[in-house]
């Protein structure tokens, strides 16, 4: 063991003499010996830029540098960033322009821009993207930091205002206080100045570190495991094996309970779970791993599903019956008759898809810190998920001890995008070896483990076939789609369901047939994905039906606004759609694009393509079977009445719920936005909210808080009718005031009321749940996937160019128009728009795990797997078509998926215009529309006589 | 992630560096920027016991041009090549290869030398600098050699650097007049990428006809790749596209890709008949501009 050195460093104006061996970065000396948390590590390679920070005024990965070799040097942290409480402007330009989300890039983007400001004043576009290349930001708030960059000046020497600069502006005049308005995000200012703290940021005395032994193979039955060594080494405190955890099978869906903390017998991809440690530091506990004997008897592996169907094929979960040839999952849906619509079609298309295995890639990696309290019967767990709730079940039931001992705390999540919808070995283990060692237990996943834990998006192989009348009109829809499961089930049920469910939300046909199979490979699970299953159906149905519009020669459009979808429809699979702006979602893009102008118009290597898509506004019914309201809060006044506490247990992730939930108790009960305390981390604090994912929160978290400011403000009503002298009915609070509605004089200040009312009463408090309504869906097996009180739609076009000799695409413009309802938050609403369309440029255009020999992921990293820098984000208008959702809080519907589902089919259909090469297999890679050039130069060689061609004929082909 | 025990030696000399190192022998490894080390340090791939930090050497710094030679220290970082007016004047391929690397925070980090030491497939500056002409010196305990920098490299990660040796710059002798150059690389992702496949070239035009040219592949093959008889086809000759198109040609038929996640062998062939086209129309006209 080499021994330390002395290392002085200069850490924001101060001299620091660090005692450091020489093998710790500089990132591990700010976050561990100087508790500088608010650099973050992201990839610990070089890769992301999360961890960047000044060093002699120059922006560097603190990852890559060595402490030691920054003897001497000055450094600048975030941390160092603001000076006596004055924040820069720079942070404050990110503030006003929205330019945060889940904030885990946020500390290294502005160090990155600070180093480009004083270096250059007055940076071009160019420049700073230049600067921010390395600078990786899952949310994509890049639109907003290159104009937060490119302004900063406007804010220096000028003290920081809180107040919205955005009104509501574009998006619409109604006579709102706080929502519809831009409102500062809630997060802001503990994301911009490195304060938020995420779960990694979480130092308690006495902290030892967790770190889990993952299968080298795919698959195999463990024949011999030896911890002997690991447990006799020095700093090690504890070792664990499937031996040493409960039999409990467990699963985020409790119809395919098929997964154990460790494996007990068989590993069934690379990088299941055989085996964990807990040492005193990190570089102990991998030594400890690598003194793990494991002998396997290997088995054959199966890497796809038509592999892992084959008669023959290793069983990969023999101990169910029900999954005969690896099949996990089927869903078998007919809706009208398929056979007559397909014969009432004038012409019918059919077309193989295949969609890409694509990771989340949320900047921060998973992690979680366990400690067991009280007289060591309390397990608080601090863990980076975006379902809380899901993770307290899952611990509950697996461990074995009640819900109500168990504390759940979620800090900042740094982006999850489905990746952190469920628990995780990290979750179980630190638990188990938390209560082993009597020591808190942090674990974090590598960049590394994270792609192979996983659960990102399946890859699904979808065989698609439309039935058109001459005019457009679709008479049938049949879709069969394999779905790669990898080696759990995670999600994948329901995934299976939304392949299909989703499809006649959009467009309307009466005749549907859906043929869904999940299927068990020796992979990594996928899960749950932004858009959950849609994505890939969505591109192809938006391919074929430009295909078909190309057959027909129809355009795009008019195909698209022949069949859209209308308001109070009762869709072919017995979903509900409410409010329904979806036409106008598409008159306004076609119009704002300058679409009629441009089609057809543009030269070769240019294009034009539309997409679109639409999503739940939150699941129908909860991922288990029970009867909670799915979003529960309660709110109490503060006793002086100037302050209110909002208690609702929901996840912000990054999407900005908690400041619509602020936005919509503040508006509700008549309060300025800055009078609400949000406390929504802690399951002691505040009640359930089901978590974040299948878009609901604004939704159901927004009507269980609008439901509890009506409960405080029908008490404050009662109080100051009374002092009044008139009914409570005839009340109204707003704006910091209660009063008579239509004479605002005749009133009182709502503090006034407030402390009238604690001291008669004592507390004011009100409580209010949501839940669905009942007898959602239709009655038939799977009938429940896909219903929602609400569903959003959306129009994208993309312009495209083409490098016609290397198949690489820039996509140069995106216009979207979105219906999501009322806009509580319209930065918020602009931001996950844009981060939905530079999302789907990634999945469109260069995201691919790649399955190595014997089944590992070939580019687990971020330098191979890669997501769109700054340089990649395209020219975005984006804009709302607002219905009002009578289901909705104030009207409001979600936005944050469904802004995802349309880019995939633009940019190919903007491709297809571009060169005439109609990829159908994502991701769309420049070697794929080279080889389509190729085809297509070959095809109009041989067939000059037989006429041009662009795509294979098409044909009507017999049901 | 944590990496393995290493010390940390800081020589001030470059004596003392080599002395170090020799003693140290095969536990030893140099570290300049560190930005391609300390991962690999991380994927298991350095296993190295001992670091040798050169960044005391003040000699391995900085770009001069002195008697007709351009002289770039190899601990000059990659970003300080970029912005180089010299570097620019005197090969602009060179600066444009450097500045295509890594991330800013990267290029801040990372140098010219351990660009050139590390010997990844896909580095960038090498290329530009061979069609520049480039020599290394290095120095080790047995004294000092120079040689050309296309027969530095043996493979991936691998170079002639003896134990203990020390590359201590690249030299580039002036540039024919008349003559511009190119670096074309292709990437997947705009920012921050790895490059597919590169071609680096050099033409130096005489009375409107090439009186000779160098043309460099990167990412195509194991070593940065010198198509002497490529170029040579275009000695003597007018710049035309059909003439252009068939050294492409014979350059894809020259690169020796495989097939990785970044790219297949054929399309890398592929990139590199695109991109040399589009590197000697650059150094033509970059030749014509510096012509008038």
């Amino acid at each position: 063991m080499s021994r330390e050195v002395v290392v002085h460093l200069n850490i924001n104006g101060e001299d620091r003499t660090l005692a450091l061996k020489p093998n710790t970065t500089l990132l591990a000396a700010l976050r561990q010996h100087l508790g500088l948390t608010g650099t973050k590590r992201g990839c610990g390679t070089g890769d992301c830029g999360a961890c960047t920070v000044q060093v002699d005024g120059q922006a560097v990965n603190s990852c890559l540098l060595l402490a030691v070799a920054a003897e001497g040097k000055r450094i600048t942290t975030i941390e160092g960033l603001s000076h006596d409480g004055e924040l820069h402007p720079l942070q404050k330009a990110f503030v006003k322009h929205g330019a945060i989300q889940c904030g885990y890039c946020t500390s290294g983007a502005l160090m990155a821009s600070k180093a480009l400001i004083e270096r250059n004043g007055t940076p071009t576009s160019d420049e700073i993207k230049e600067a921010l290349a390395g600078n990786l930001c899952r949310c994509a708030t890049y639109p907003r930091m290159l104009k937060a960059v490119a302004g900063w000046k406007e804010f220096e020497g000028v003290p920081f205002d809180a107040r919205p600069r955005v009104h509501a502006g574009r998006d619409q005049q109604r006579d709102h206080d706080v929502v519809s308005h831009g409102v500062t995000r809630y997060d802001a200012p503990d994301k911009v100045t490195g304060r938020a703290k995420y779960t990694a940021d979480v130092q308690l005395p006495d902290t030892v570190v967790g770190k889990i032994l993952g299968s080298p193979i795919a698959h195999g039955l463990i024949k011999r495991l030896d911890v002997s060594k690991a447990r006799a080494l020095s700093g090690v405190l504890a070792v664990i094996t499937g031996a040493d955890v409960p039999d409990e099978w467990y699963g985020v869906s409790p119809a395919r309970e098929d997964e154990q903390i460790l494996a007990k017998e068989r590993v069934r991809y690379v990088g299941d779970e055989i085996a964990a440690v807990a040492a005193v530091d990190e570089e102990t506990a991998e030594r400890a791993l690598k003194l793990i004997e494991v002998e396997f008897e290997e088995l054959p592996a199966v890497f796809d599903p038509d592999a892992a169907m084959a008669p023959g094929a290793p069983l990969i979960h023999p101990e169910n019956p029900r999954y005969a040839r690896n099949v996990n999952t089927r869903v078998e849906w007919h809706f009208g008759d398929v056979a007559r619509g397909f014969a009432e079609a004038d012409h019918i298309r059919e077309q193989r898809f295949v969609g890409n295995r694509t990771y989340q890639a949320p900047m921060e990696p998973h992690a979680a810190l366990a400690r067991w309290e009280h007289h060591g019967d309390r397990l608080t767990i601090w863990s980076s998920t975006q379902t809380p709730h899901y993770l307290h079940r899952s611990l509950s039931r697996v461990l074995g001890i009640p819900m109500g001992q168990i504390r759940v705390i979620r800090p900042a999540v740094g982006g999850g995008f489905g990746a952190k919808a469920e628990a995780t070995p990290l979750d179980f283990c630190s638990a188990i070896l938390a209560r082993m060692t009597g020591r808190p237990v942090m674990m974090e996943y590598t960049r590394e483990e994270m792609f192979r834990h996983f659960r990102g998006r399946h890859k699904q192989y979808i065989d698609l076939r439309i039935g058109v009348k001459r005019d457009g009109t679709i008479t049938a829809v049949d879709q069969r789609v394999v779905l790669d499961g990898g080696a759990y089930t995670s999600y994948g049920v329901i995934t299976a369901y939304y392949a299909g469910a989703m499809l006649p939300t959009l467009y309307k046909f009466p005749n549907f047939r859906y043929d869904g199979t999940r299927v068990y490979t020796n992979l990594p699970a996928s899960g749950a994905f932004r858009g959950h299953g849609v994505p890939q159906p969505r591109f192809a149905f938006e391919s074929l039906l430009d295909m078909i519009a190309g057959d027909l020669e129809l355009d795009p459009f008019e195909i698209r606004l022949k069949n859209a979808m209308e308001p109070n429809t009762r869709t072919c699979n017995a979903l509900d759609v409410s409010s329904c702006e979806f036409t106008q979602t598409l008159v306004r893009a076609r119009e704002t694009s300058g679409w009629s102008g441009k089609k057809g118009a543009l030269p070769r290597g240019k294009g034009i393509g539309v997409g679109c898509g639409g999503f739940v506004s939150g699941a129908g019914y909860p991922i288990y079977r029970s009867d909670f309201p799915h979003s529960n809060a309660l709110i109490r006044v503060h006793e002086d009445g100037t302050g209110v506490s909002l208690h609702i247990a929901a996840a912000e992730i990054g999407q900005g719920s908690d400041t619509v939930l602020v936005q919509i108790a503040a508006e509700e009960l008549g309060v300025p936005y800055e009078w609400v305390w949000l406390v929504d981390c802690d399951t002691v604090l505040s009640p359930l909210d089901l978590g974040s994912y299948s878009s609901r929160v604004t939704l159901m978290g927004g009507n269980a808080v609008r439901a509890a400011a009506e409960k405080v403000t029908s008490q404050l009503y009662e109080v100051a009718a009374r002092e009044l002298g008139c009914e409570p009915g005839a009340l109204l609070a707003k704006g910091g005031r209660i009063f008579v509605k239509g004479s605002p004089a005749q009133g009182m200040d709502w503090a006034a009321v407030a402390r009238l009312a604690f001291s008669r009463k004592g507390p004011v408090v009100g409580t209010g749940s949501y839940t669905p309504p009942k007898q959602l869906g239709g009655e038939f097996k799977g009938g429940t996937v896909g219903t929602s009180p609400a569903y959003s739609f959306s129009t994208a076009v993309a312009e495209v160019t083409v490098d016609l000799e290397t198949g690489y695409v820039t996509v140069d413009r995106f216009t979207d128009f979105s219906d999501s309802g009322t806009v509580i938050n319209p930065v918020t609403f602009h931001g996950q728009v844009e981060g939905a369309i530079v999302m789907g440029l990634g999945e469109t255009l260069l995201e691919d795990t790649v399955v190595g020999k014997g089944g590992h992921f070939a580019n687990a990293n971020l330098h191979d797997y890669l997501i769109p820098t700054i340089c990649e984000m395209p020219e975005i208008f984006t804009a709302a078509v607002e219905s009002y959702e009578p289901r909705g809080p104030f009207g409001a519907k979600e936005i944050g998926e469904g802004s995802l589902l349309p880019v995939l089919g633009a940019i190919a259909n903007a491709i297809y215009d571009a060169c005439g090469v109609r990829v159908t297999e994502l991701p769309i890679t420049p070697e794929k529309i080279l080889q389509g050039l190729k085809d297509l130069e070959l095809a109009e060689k041989t067939s000059s006589t037989a006429g041009s061609r662009r795509e294979s004929p098409a044909h009507k082909v017999p049901t | 992630m944590a990496m393995t025990d290493f010390t940390y030696l800081r020589p001030n000399t470059l004596a003392e560096a080599c002395a170090v190192a020799s003693r140290l022998g095969s536990e030893a490894a140099f570290i300049a920027g560190g930005t391609e080390l300390i991962p690999d340090f991380h994927r298991e791939r350095e296993t190295a016991r001992h670091l040798i930090a050169l960044d005391r050497i003040g000699e391995l710094r900085g770009i001069a041009a002195e008697k007709g030679v351009l002289r770039i220290g190899a601990l000059t970082t990659v970003a300080e090549v970029a912005a180089s007016a010299l570097v620019r004047e005197w090969l602009v391929a060179l600066a444009d290869a450097a500045r295509a690397i890594g991330s800013a925070q990267i290029r801040n980090v990372a140098t010219i030398g351990g660009n050139f030491c590390r010997a990844v497939a896909c580095a960038d500056t090498p290329p530009a600098a061979i069609v520049g002409e480039a020599r290394v010196r290095l120095v080790g305990p047995l004294g000092s050699r120079e040689l050309n920098a296309e027969t530095f490299f043996l493979g991936p990660r691998r170079t002639v650097l003896a134990p203990g040796e020390v590359l201590v710059e690249i030299t580039l002798p002036s540039q024919p007049a008349g003559s511009g150059s190119s670096y074309q690389r292709f990437a997947r992702r705009k920012g921050a990428a790895l490059v597919v496949a590169a071609v680096a070239a050099r033409v130096t035009l005489v009375g409107g006809r090439i009186g000779g040219a160098r043309i460099a592949l990167g990412a195509v093959a194991p070593v940065p790749l010198l198509v002497a008889h490529a170029a040579a086809m275009l000695e003597g000759e007018r710049p035309s596209r059909a003439l252009f198109a068939k050294v492409a040609a014979v350059c894809a038929g020259e690169a020796l890709p495989i097939t990785d996640v970044r790219g297949s062998a054929e399309f890398r062939r592929e990139l590199v008949n695109v991109l040399t086209r589009r590197a000697l129309d650059e150094a033509v006209s970059r030749a014509e501009g510096a012509r008038s």
